[in-house]
């Protein structure tokens, strides 16, 4: 399957702006889909708002895009209606750490079979840059034009401590790993969790002295530290994420029994 | 499995229970919340299937936004709640009419605003059923009054659902919920199922024109499908710039419902041609159905449908009488739609009994009020 | 194999300026016609993939470019004899 059979093609270009990681991402996540050979027919993907929640609407395949945060939600009645189904769920920071918080949890707690892409910006990005949940602390945001006081969540971790049987966090910076990340995760049954570190340079970095995307990147690249190398004061650290050092690797690989195996619902009709 | 054929005596909770089933709902998340929850409780233990699903989700949220997923999974998928829980919902609702999704929501109404009177009857959700999400949409809800009707209109909130393609409500209440009565289930039950794209059926929702309402693609049969909660155009792609396109829909949204408001609207009338007429509907009509069975001077219209008003019954009911009384549970949530409708008709008096508190107006109250009019 | 980037797509976000380990591509000069300054790729002879065709190496380029404008494309007999 070419890159423009797996996405509409008439749809392009997209709507995200120059330098904006959602499309790293895209090309990444196509890829892995493509080497696995998945039945696009057969896979469902879901969004919440957002805009890297935009992306499902892309893909040649079903879509739905769904209200701000809920899309883990809207996910579980359609897989638990159609398990046969293989569903993907894109979402970003906000509306997967913030609003959705709840579902996510719960979702990773419940462990149904979904792979979950996060694209964590650091920022609310089509709203026009406002503070996420994930933006650093002393960060700049058209909220916290004085720097952020908050420190920012820790998505991948969270998802640890859930439950999820698949965490893995890359940044837009490390293409190749990111693609093998989310092979295993859409191989894997179970809730499957990938975050990816990713770039925007209109809205995050343009106020933080990064507006070039290649700037961003290289932020990217400095900070990134294997998780299993990383310095243990800043694992134990709530401000691990972003500030001092991004942790990425893969954080847990296990094989709890999904939800719907527990329950042993199977092809409906 | 559902129930077979035959005489229960049932709570209108459970009764509820039994009409989804009856219907072939496949999926159901809940909340608790008081006073629904004895449907999450029948429903954990009936739909355990294996193509079927009982699940208690995180928050109401969750619990409508799984019942749309579901439903694009291709099944018949409810949820029940009550006020607090029915506020939450209101997002997801909105999403539901503007993506024309088939789904059931039972709100077992309580008294309020905020956490009220958890288990007291009011009628206190019936604009916000109508108006609660934001923008313009048109929307299905049912009162139902006794066990039988919780029965009943379930099943007819899932076949409108499906037939329209809208979210529809059974507007219940505590005291209706909670009430224990005879059930008859009879034999032969309408049920309608979705016009489905690309498969050909005998079934009603097929007479209804595609332009109105759109064949359903069921997710992961290669459709392609692109649901979508922004203003779309036909084939689903997003234009939320487009004037033309937001007007298009949203007219279609509305039409699709009050164009066929005569197939959706059921009442029922006693002593049709009394001259003082009571309107009521659901756990507020039982005192005056006591009035109107026993004095003749007094008849009562009861709406089942509640939205979309119901227009026609209202004036034909109005043209023929002198006053009319409007009971409700609630401040006068109906009254100001049927003062309009019953006054154009030549209604000379409508006037309202309202209660709140948890109790339904009694037979003594009504008549109280019915002799303050002039009526008896 | 060679990269070819298409300018109906590039949104002149230099990405692959910066990820190229082989300093294939150099910032753009001209204004292209939905009004970006595209990248140009003036060094593909350095590219790990020149001459190369089956399995690719590297790709960092096309896995980045979130414009999905970059492509392979095979080289001409006279580009591939340099």
């Amino acid at each position: 399957m070419e890159l423009f059979d797996f996405y509409r093609k008439d749809r392009w270009p997209h709507v995200f702006c120059p330098g904006c990681g959602n499309g790293t991402v895209m090309n990444c996540f196509y890829r892995a889909f493509n080497d696995l050979g998945l039945p696009l027919d057969r896979t469902a993907f879901v969004g919440g708002i957002g805009c890297s929640s935009r992306i499902p609407l892309y893909i040649n395949s079903d879509a739905l895009h769904t209200t701000h945060g809920r899309a883990i939600a809207f996910a579980t009645g359609l897989k638990l209606a159609s398990p046969e189904l293989k569903v993907v769920v894109f979402t970003g920071d906000g509306d997967l750490g913030a609003i959705g918080g709840n579902h996510f949890i719960n979702g990773c707690r419940r462990n149904l079979d979904m792979t979950v892409i996060c694209i964590n910006n650091n920022i609310y990005g089509m709203t026009g840059g406002q503070a996420s949940i994930t933006t650093p602390h002393d960060f700049l945001s058209t909220t916290t034009p004085s720097g952020n006081k908050e420190y920012p969540f820790d998505l991948a971790e969270i998802a640890v401590a859930a439950g999820a049987n698949y965490v893995a966090r890359w940044t837009t910076r490390q293409v190749h790993e990111l693609t093998k990340s989310i092979k295993t995760a859409l191989q894997k049954k179970g809730f499957a969790f990938v975050e990816i570190v990713s770039q925007c340079p209109i809205n995050f970095g343009r106020r933080n002295k990064m507006p070039d995307p290649t700037q961003l990147l290289d932020w990217f690249k400095e900070s990134s530290v294997r998780r299993d190398k990383a310095r243990t004061a800043a694992v134990d650290h709530v401000d691990l994420n972003l500030a001092g050092q991004i942790t990425v690797g893969e954080f847990v690989d296990r094989n709890r029994e999904s939800y719907e195996e527990l329950i042993g619902v199977v092809k409906h009709g | 499995m559902r129930a077979r054929p035959g005489e229960y005596f049932l709570q209108g909770n459970e009764a509820c229970v039994e009409g989804a089933i009856v219907a072939g709902v496949r999926f159901f998340a809940g909340y608790p919340i008081t006073p629904s929850t004895e449907i999450a409780e029948g429903l954990a233990r009936r739909l355990t299937g294996t193509d079927e699903v009982f699940l208690q989700m995180e928050d109401e949220i969750a619990c409508i936004s799984a019942v749309i997923g579901a439903s694009w999974g291709g099944v018949k998928s409810m949820t029940a709640t009550s006020g607090p829980g029915f506020s939450l919902m209101q997002e997801a609702i909105g999403y539901a009419a503007m993506s024309e999704t088939p789904v059931v929501i039972v709100n077992v109404m309580r008294g309020g605003p905020s956490t009220g009177q958890p288990t007291r009857a009011s009628q206190g959700d019936v604009m916000q059923t109508k108006w609660g999400s934001h923008g313009d949409y048109q929307v299905i809800a049912f009162a139902p009054a006794s066990v039988q009707e919780m029965f009943d209109l379930t099943v007819e909130a899932f076949n409108y659902a499906e037939k329209y393609r809208v979210p529809a409500f059974l507007l219940s209440d505590a005291e209706v919920g909670h009430m224990r009565g005879p059930l008859t289930i009879p034999d032969k039950i309408r049920i309608v199922n979705r016009k489905e794209k690309g498969i050909k059926r005998s079934d009603e929702a097929y007479d209804i024109s595609d332009e109105l309402v759109h064949p359903f693609p069921v997710f992961g049969k290669g459709h392609k499908t692109m649901i979508t909660g922004m203003t779309h155009a036909e084939d689903s792609r997003i234009e939320p710039e487009d004037p033309k396109i937001h007007q298009e829909l949203v007219k279609r949204l509305s039409q699709k419902v009050l164009m066929n408001r005569k197939d959706i609207n059921k009442w029922e009338v006693m002593c049709p041609g009394s001259k003082t007429m009571v309107v009521s509907y659901g756990a507020a009509s039982l005192g005056a159905m006591e009035v109107a069975s026993q004095d003749d001077r007094i008849g009562l219209l009861r709406l089942k449908t509640i939205w979309p008003f119901p227009e026609e019954p209202v004036a034909e009911i109005a043209s023929h009488c002198d006053r009319m009384l409007v009971c409700e549970m609630n401040l006068g949530q109906l009254y100001g739609d049927i003062k309009r409708v019953a006054l154009e008709a030549g209604c000379r008096k409508v006037e309202l009994l309202s209660k709140i508190g948890g109790d339904p107006p009694t037979p003594s109250e009504v008549r109280h009020k019915l002799h303050e009019m002039g009526a008896i | 194999m060679k990269p070819v980037v298409d300018p109906k797509l590039c949104k002149g976000c230099n990405i692959c300026v910066y990820i190229c380990p082989k300093k294939c591509y150099s910032r753009g000069t001209d204004i292209s016609d939905i009004g970006y300054f595209d990248a140009i790729v003036d060094a593909h002879e350095k590219c790990y993939n020149h001459n190369r065709s089956g399995k690719l190496l590297c790709e960092l380029c096309i896995l980045s470019c979130p414009d999905q404008a970059i492509s392979w494309h095979p080289e001409t007999e006279e580009e591939q004899s340099r």
